[in-house]
């Protein structure tokens, strides 16, 4: 009999646990998500961290750490869109709903490849399994520049109607490439 | 006991003399054991409800603060979401630290470098060369990335990956890797792709429709020939279809070749219906063709 008020008790803590895990990565998510600070901002707060912490660093990541990490990272970044032809000019995501089974988020993305623009809106489904995590679109909604060209609106069509996100970019990057090729060769021509 | 005769009689009532001084220390001693014994539960009676009792206020205690925290945080939350609903930015009392806006930064980077792994190619860049990472997806369900380890000195050269041995990588790389980067790992995403492409319509056959295939599908590790028996419902008991598929194009993940023929008992009107199988086949994603035919069964049950 008494037993049962001890599980009772330890099911409630372990529930009240897994709630307050939930509830601070909502908390952080939605911090990093409806915050915005422009490249000058950042380069200020870099030199300002520098100076605060001169000679001395307290905890795990010294400013010279963070800094080093960010420039590798922005190095990854600009190697990646120069390779792949594909730039993102804005992207923003926004938690729409967190719980145990998964995360579900909204992502606003726009950027070029080549030439062609485009402009997508996204929701993603992560769910957490035993070793991995899984990723599911459940919703996708593309611009795309070029839209009028009754084969790229088929296209944008098929691939939002099947939520395709992986095809529209191989796709969008072969497409990109064959008509930036075709309009040097008409350019060379002129 | 008589009063006056106190320093004489022995302290415990017995028999004669005589015979109780022999049964005397037997007697006694089993009392005082039995004393001791009693004495010795009842201690640890005691222990064991002063542990619970402790135990009990110990989880009441974090209980209580569990709860604390729990509404601190989801106060929190809402006064966060309220702040988004009238500016749509937060409006932080303090100015952000130096280290905070870092950090932000940090993780912005990394979230658009996320958003890459969705575009099918991603990476780093490494010391020696480069690590790609190629991701796959069937439609909107992304599956297995693998991965490219390459040297570029003193020239490009694979050092490691994670690509399966059937896949046939080394042909590809010969082909292109030296000339053209970007086609290598686009020829390589498409077999890849296909083929990832092929086992998960594969295994949403096994896991949806089990009980129309007889026993498991028969599957090369390749996924492009598949060979199963089945039925059209899953109310009968026997299987009179037998398909077999081959992806003939490892770039696909439809099949270039299908045949569904009849089991010999079959009756014969079901010769129509394995041919137009073979023909859906060849069009149609195999789990996306049972399922219409499930819905088709549906229709024909609820029809009067």
């Amino acid at each position: 009999m008494e037993n049962s008020i001890f599980e009772a008790y330890e099911d409630e803590i372990q529930s009240l646990e897994e709630e307050i895990k939930l509830l601070a990565e909502k908390y952080e998510d939605s911090q990093q998500e409806s915050t915005f600070f422009s490249d000058e901002e950042i380069l200020m707060s870099i030199k300002s961290f520098q100076r605060e912490f001169w000679g001395e660093s307290k905890g795990y990541e010294s400013p010279s750490d963070l800094k080093a990490l960010l420039e590798t990272l922005e190095t990854d970044l600009s190697f990646l869109m120069k390779f792949t032809g594909i730039r993102f000019t804005s992207h923003s995501k926004k938690t729409v709903e967190k719980t145990r089974n998964g995360t579900v988020r909204k992502h606003r993305l726009s950027g070029k490849c080549h030439s062609l623009s485009f402009q997508l809106e996204f929701q993603l489904l992560e769910m957490q399994n035993k070793d991995s995590v899984s990723t599911v679109i459940t919703d996708l909604s593309i611009v795309m520049e070029s839209g009028e060209d009754s084969d790229v609106s088929k296209f944008v069509s098929s691939t939002e109607e099947h939520r395709s996100l992986l095809t529209f970019f191989r796709s969008l990057s072969s497409y990109a490439e064959w008509y930036e090729h075709r309009r040097c060769t008409f350019l060379h021509f002129k | 006991m008589e009063p006056g005769r106190r320093g004489l009689m022995p302290a415990f009532p017995c028999g004669k003399m005589e015979e109780g001084k022999a049964r005397w220390p037997d007697g006694v001693f089993a009392h005082l054991e039995m004393l001791e014994a009693r004495a010795y539960e009842a201690a640890v009676k005691q222990e064991e409800t002063e542990q619970r009792e402790e135990k009990l206020a110990r989880l009441k205690a974090r209980v209580q603060e569990l709860r604390r925290q729990r509404d601190e945080l989801r106060a929190k939350v809402d006064l966060q979401q309220k702040g988004l609903g009238k500016a749509g930015v937060v409006s932080d009392a303090a100015q952000p630290s130096a280290r905070a806006v870092l950090e932000w930064k940090i993780k912005s980077v990394k979230a658009m470098l996320q958003v890459f792994y969705l575009t099918g190619i991603s990476g780093k860049l490494t010391k020696q060369g480069v690590c790609f990472c190629i991701s796959t997806a069937y439609e909107g369900t992304y599956l297995d990335s693998y991965y490219l380890d390459l040297l570029t000195k003193p020239e490009v050269r694979i050092h490691r990956h994670s690509v399966p041995t059937f896949i046939p990588l080394e042909q590809i790389a010969k082909k292109h890797l030296e000339t053209d980067i970007r086609r290598f790992l686009s020829v390589l995403a498409d077999h890849l792709n296909a083929y990832v492409g092929r086992r998960h319509q594969a295994d949403q056959l096994q896991e949806h429709f089990s009980d129309q295939i007889e026993g498991t599908l028969q599957r090369n590790s390749l996924c492009n020939l598949l060979v199963f028996n089945y039925n059209l419902s899953s109310r009968s008991k026997t299987f009179p279809f037998n398909a077999r598929l081959l992806y003939g194009d490892l770039c696909c993940s439809l099949p270039t070749e299908v045949s569904v023929s009849c089991t010999p008992e079959a009756p014969a009107s079901l010769a129509e219906t394995a041919a137009a199988h073979s023909a859906l086949f060849r069009r149609v994603a195999l789990h996306r063709a049972f399922r219409s035919f499930s819905s088709a069964a549906e229709r024909a049950d609820v029809a009067p």
